[in-house]
């Protein structure tokens, strides 16, 4: 008797609490209406660390501080070509010294001015050694920037303070010109000028730095509301924006994903753009109404299988690395693992995507198993007993990727291999620590064929760069030349000229280049990508209705 | 077998006739229950797996073409006969070898730490004073730090010593690992049981006609004291191999190539929902028939050597 | 019963302290092993030495001793220990106070083994009461049947599979029937939202709760089986009491030592399995963060946040056995 009254009076607390909830189930502000704020949701897939322009690198960051802040110049979405925006005009005679004018009446959030003298102080403060900003290595290309470096001894204590904290080679002429000296020509210098390494910042910014990476004072269309590290960041639009990119809606919510995939929330209509993991892939191009809202462009980074060449080994023998690069089938590991995401690789530079990039400067880029097995034998073949240990850092898409190569290097030639994925690859790599070929992804900063070959292979040090042991006179003279030519056109003809070199001495191999893709919801239309991130960009968005 | 709650317990008065009855009894009990039979045969079966795999598969498990990936089961007889998995791995030879690596390591391990923690128990319980005092607060520092923590934590920190290929040698560090931090529970529920029973009137009995403290440990208090035990031992196996499991899905079990059923559940959770179900549902399958083998050894040998419940 | 919690505290301050120089020496060793985390900071770029020296002294990593395998670095060990008397826990590689990062993360966790407690207690209590009670019977069989299934299930399977497959469905259906923003609309949600913190946690709770139930059924039902071939149970039937009566105030009463003891250890447990969990269903929260801080070498994070981990799991052992010797008195001894 008590059991029965008690299962009955159970239930009806169930029900009641259930209809209860139905009935103010729907929460006004959220369904949004007449003056609700259209917000986007969008996701950042790791916890940035920080909100500085100065030491923000990676596109998580980048993708925020795109939109709050303004650069000098911005590139266009489709050709990448830089135009200027906080700039009046970038001019030069001889791409040594640049005069920059900016644009007058500009301000920052916080009602500073964005003049000369903004962009100088947070180009000094990240050119300064000691503040160890991720962006300084930006800077060397400006007069001034070796004396704010200092001196270590061979334990990595510092035995000399930087001389300077100030770059000797920018010089602020008036309020609203700049300009800057480099150390030799360079014709891309105006072209580098977009990247977030560049933006200004406010005095009250460095006055608090602390604060100022946590809650940004920008001068872009939107300013960062709140920041929950980890959990998540809202950016509300500014309302005293005053330059032209600005965006029909008001509010942009990221939440942080520390490894999980967004894909269900997508399709449960909590986020507005997402990309499914490599399973759910299938079913989604199955779905009609899905692939009405698909975007794709081609991507810029690069994936490629690097050597130990500062060790001695098989690797030595570039008929040895010509066998690994042909028994790769590039083709078939893509297609049946995440077919669509990746496109296979033949050249070191993205061809079409930045100026200077062709297809097919690579010769051994294509699978041809028997062409591998004579490349091998030519090498002298493989030891026996030894195995092939591949390195990558952790991540679950790249170890699948880097196991079907090992499995196709395998089945072609015949070596055996391990894999070894490892957190600490970046310590181990600049430590020279490995002892068989390397899994390498390069991202260029901006859009030019040199951002492909300088920062990685030209190190100027005849005992090879310390990533891979590779040093050639010849390259390194045809990247100067470049940087010593006069026009931009001619600048990238020479950096060609590097790739061919290259592509001769072929210290690594090509694998693949990424292909940015995204579904959006059905509130947003104009979904442009961004060609080096892969993100949505933000600008150009248009968001059709509340939430 | 409800009248043995109403039955007379018996009381074990001389130890040695006691248990040679005790054990008789209990193999008598065992292979008549038809339960227990098909678990023992099962169990046989899997470890007969992990000692001879290529009986059961003439494909090499690391030898993956990608050009014959996702191919559905196609029964036996065929050339994969459980299907390939997304790198073209032939499932059944993974399935084969892979058996190695997850079972010998819950084996080596639930072992190792019950014997560590029975006899560390026993002696912390009974003899109490300093003993008692280190053994506890072994007990506590090792508690503190909790045993997937701890796994993650050390293996992490070896991450970049290698100790050299072969079954062995790869689970030698997840197995000294989850060894170390696996012994404390065993340990703590002895010692509370040797705690209640020690007062008990036949144990001040046993010691009163002489026995030694060695003899009245094993043989009156540990029988009592290991029942709320073995109920633990054949779940404990059963979550070091799913503790080998989240190991893979966390980067930090067994390495490519070498395969082990817990990668094989790690990939395959993925691929449920795409549409290949077999890849998830065969190394599951063993896992579980496994598992509920060893349970049901566990529960027949804990009724058949409670003297209580017979 | 005060000289014993007294003794009991005293023994926790050494226990900790032991916790935190073994943490300290683990870590250390790490960095010496695996590489200086101040690499990762370049990424793909190659640091010149005077970046690497000024990234160092940005992570509080410049003493030469964490280039030096084997060296214990017990300079920095005084300097840690000093400021953890002093409440002052360190930051993380970024600058992040670790009480920040611990104050945020913690009540994600907390919130989350409160509701997989709750799961065990409920599971486990009704099933190996039910189990122990019909022992034998086809009830008994069914209940470890289905307990050693579900154990059986690596509990990453069962999210996984919760979240591809069910979740979205159900999470679409609720709120088309119940309204967006509506209760279950929320508890289906693919991920955890930090504005409806309790909504969003329950089933990842209670699945990664069922996930560790089977070992609390079989608990139960082994300790209950005894308490029902103890003479007190014979007297109380015998006295005439009805069944219900026998079994709350005699079998699960004496029944609840062992329980109350795995209560105390499975908080510690949980948490390996709350990294899964938090992993999977994007919940900011401890398990999380010092899985990515161990990965990343972050020092200062792993070590401050373990103790802060360790003083909480001491506090909860000392209560528990301060319960022990409360519920049976044959446990205290002096």
């Amino acid at each position: 008797m008590k059991t029965t009254r008690m299962v009955a009076a159970a239930a009806v607390t169930v029900t009641v609490v259930l209809t209860g909830y139905s009935a103010g189930g729907s929460n006004a502000a959220e369904v949004g209406g007449a003056g609700e704020p259209i917000t986007v949701h969008l996701v950042l897939d790791q916890d940035v660390g920080t909100m500085l322009p100065m030491d923000s690198n990676v596109d998580d960051n980048i993708a925020v501080l795109d939109v709050v802040y303004d650069g000098l110049v911005r590139y266009d979405p489709a050709t990448t070509e830089p135009h200027p925006y906080v700039a009046e005009s970038i001019d030069t005679t001889d791409n040594v010294v640049w005069t920059i004018t900016i644009k007058p009446d500009l301000t920052f959030q916080n009602g500073e001015p964005v003049d000369a003298a903004a962009f100088a102080r947070a180009w000094n403060y990240a050119a300064y050694g000691p503040n160890a900003m991720a962006n300084n290595y930006f800077f060397e290309r400006i007069e001034g920037y070796d004396a704010m470096q200092g001196e270590t001894d061979d334990d990595g204590n510092v035995t000399v303070e930087p001389e300077a904290d100030t770059l000797s080679g920018l010089t602020v002429v008036d309020d609203l010109t700049l300009e800057v000296t480099l150390t030799g020509p360079f014709a891309g210098f105006s072209t580098m000028l977009g990247y977030t390494g560049f933006f200004p910042v406010a005095q009250a910014c460095l006055d608090d730095i602390e604060t100022c990476a946590v809650q940004p004072i920008g001068n872009g269309p939107f300013q960062v509301e709140e920041w929950q590290q980890g959990v998540s960041l809202t950016a509300t639009k500014w309302a005293d924006y005053t330059l032209d990119e600005t965006p029909n809606f008001d509010r942009i919510e990221w939440t942080e994903y520390a490894g999980a995939s967004d894909w269900p929330d997508f399709l449960a209509g909590d986020l507005d753009a997402s990309f499914p993991p490599p399973a759910e892939q299938a079913a989604a191009e199955a779905d009609a109404d899905l692939q009405s809202r698909y975007v794709e462009t081609p991507g810029a980074a690069l994936t490629y299988l690097g050597f130990p060449l500062y060790l001695d080994g098989p690797w030595q023998d570039i008929e040895f690395r010509k066998a690994i690069s042909m028994a790769i089938d590039r083709q078939g590991i893509i297609d049946a693992l995440f077919p669509g995401t990746r496109v296979p690789a033949d050249s070191w530079v993205v061809p079409g995507g930045v100026p200077g990039g062709e297809a097919g400067t690579c010769d051994w880029c294509t699978f041809d198993p028997d062409a591998a097995v004579a490349a091998l034998e030519a090498a002298g073949g493989w030891p026996e007993g030894e195995v092939l240990i591949i390195s990558l850092g952790q991540d679950e898409t790249n170890e699948q990727y880097f196991k079907a190569i090992g499995d196709s290097i395998q089945a072609t030639l015949g070596i055996p291999y391990e894999l070894n994925p490892t957190p600490d690859f970046f310590a181990n790599r600049a430590d020279r620590a490995f002892t068989g070929p390397f899994r390498n992804n390069w991202f260029p900063d901006y859009p030019l064929n040199e951002n492909y070959l300088a920062p990685v292979y030209a190190s100027g040090d005849p005992e090879g760069n310390t990533q891979f042991g590779y040093y050639n006179a010849d390259f390194e003279a045809a990247i100067a030349a470049g940087d010593e030519a006069a026009t931009l056109d001619e600048a990238v003809t020479q950096y060609q000229e590097a790739e061919a070199i290259l592509a001769a001495d072929f210290p690594t191999v090509p694998i693949s280049f990424s292909v940015n893709q995204a579904y959006y919801s059905e509130r947003l239309s104009n979904v442009v990508l961004d060609p080096f991130s892969g993100r949505v960009k933000l600008r150009p968005l248009v968001v059709t209705d509340g939430e | 077998m409800s009248d043995a709650v109403t039955a007379v317990p018996e009381v074990a008065t001389s130890s040695d006739v006691a248990s040679r009855t005790l054990t008789a009894d209990a193999w008598r009990t065992l292979h008549r229950r038809p339960d227990t039979i098909v678990a023992a045969v099962i169990l046989a079966f899997f470890l007969f797996v992990v000692a001879f795999p290529g009986l059961f598969t003439s494909a090499d498990p690391q030898l993956c073409m990608i050009s014959q990936s996702k191919i559905r089961p196609q029964g036996f007889g065929a050339t994969h006969p459980f299907g390939t998995d997304a790198f073209g791995c032939d499932v059944l030879a993974q399935l084969a070898y892979g058996a190695r690596p997850s079972l010998l390591l819950a084996l080596v391990v639930v072992g190792v730490s019950l014997l560590i923690g029975v006899v560390l128990g026993l002696l912390a319980g009974y003899y109490l004073g300093w003993v008692d005092a280190v053994i506890s607060r072994s007990i506590e520092v090792f508690l503190v730090i909790p045993l997937l923590l701890a796994a993650l934590l050390l293996l992490s920190l070896f991450r970049n010593v290698s100790v050299g290929s072969g079954t062995f040698n790869d689970i030698l560090l997840p197995a000294t690992v989850l060894t170390m931090f696996g012994w404390m529970g065993y340990a703590r529920y002895i010692r509370a049981s040797v705690l209640e029973a020690r007062g008990l009137d036949y144990v001040t009995a046993a010691k009163v006609l002489g026995a030694s403290d060695v003899r009245v440990m094993f043989r009156h208090v540990l029988p009592n004291a290991i029942a709320p035990v073995t109920a633990l031992v054949p779940t404990s196996i059963a979550g070091i191999i799913g503790a080998e499991a989240v190991l893979a899905f966390l980067g930090i079990g067994v390495r490519p190539p070498a395969i082990s059923w817990g990668i094989m559940i790690s990939n395959g959770a993925e691929w449920v929902t795409g549409g290949y179900p077999h890849l998830l549902l065969f190394p599951l399958g063993c896992l579980i028939a496994t598992v509920l083998s060893l349970v049901v050894l566990g529960d027949a040998l804990r009724d058949a050597l409670d003297p209580r419940l017979r | 019963m005060g000289r014993y919690i007294a003794r009991r505290c005293l023994q926790a301050v050494l226990t900790l302290f032991l916790v935190v120089f073994a943490l300290h020496l683990l870590t250390t060793l790490a960095i010496q092993l695996n590489g200086n985390p101040a690499l990762a900071f370049f990424g793909d770029r190659v640091p010149s030495a005077t970046q690497l020296a000024a990234v160092e002294q940005r992570y509080g990593l410049a003493d030469p001793c964490f280039d030096q395998p084997g060296n214990p670095c017990l300079g920095p060990f005084v300097d840690r220990v000093v400021a953890y008397a002093q409440g002052d826990f360190g930051t993380n590689l970024r600058g992040r106070d670790v009480t920040d990062i611990v104050v945020a993360a913690a009540p994600n966790t907390l919130r989350l083994f409160c509701i997989v407690t709750i799961t065990w207690l409920v599971v486990g209590m009704t099933l190996g009461s039910v189990a122990a009670r019909w022992r034998g019977k086809a009830v008994d069989h069914s209940v470890r049947l289905t307990s050693v299934l579900i154990d059986a299930f690596p509990v990453f399977v069962l999210l996984v599979v919760y979240r591809y497959v069910f979740s979205v469905p159900l999470s679409n259906w609720a709120e088309d029937r119940f309204g967006q923003g509506s209760l279950p609309a929320l508890w289906f949600r693919p991920s955890f939202d930090d504005a409806h913190p309790w909504a969003t946690v329950l089933v990842p709770g209670v699945l990664l709760g069922l996930a560790g139930s089977a070992a609390f059924v079989r608990l139960v039902r082994a300790s209950q089986l005894e308490c029902y071939s103890g003479e007190h149970v014979r007297t109380a039937r015998a006295k005439g009491l009805p069944e219900h009566h026998v079994i709350t105030h005699h079998v699960v009463r004496n029944s609840s030592v062992p329980v109350v003891t795995a209560v105390g250890l499975t908080f510690a447990d949980a948490l390996g399995g709350a990294v899964i969990t938090e992993g999977l269903m994007n919940i900011y929260g401890m398990g999380g963060v010092l899985w990515q801080a161990v990965r990343a070498s972050d020092v200062s994070l792993v070590v401050g946040v373990v103790t802060i981990l360790s003083i909480v799991t001491v506090v909860v052992m000392i209560v528990v056995d301060i319960a022990y010797a409360a519920l049976d008195p044959r446990i205290r001894y002096e």
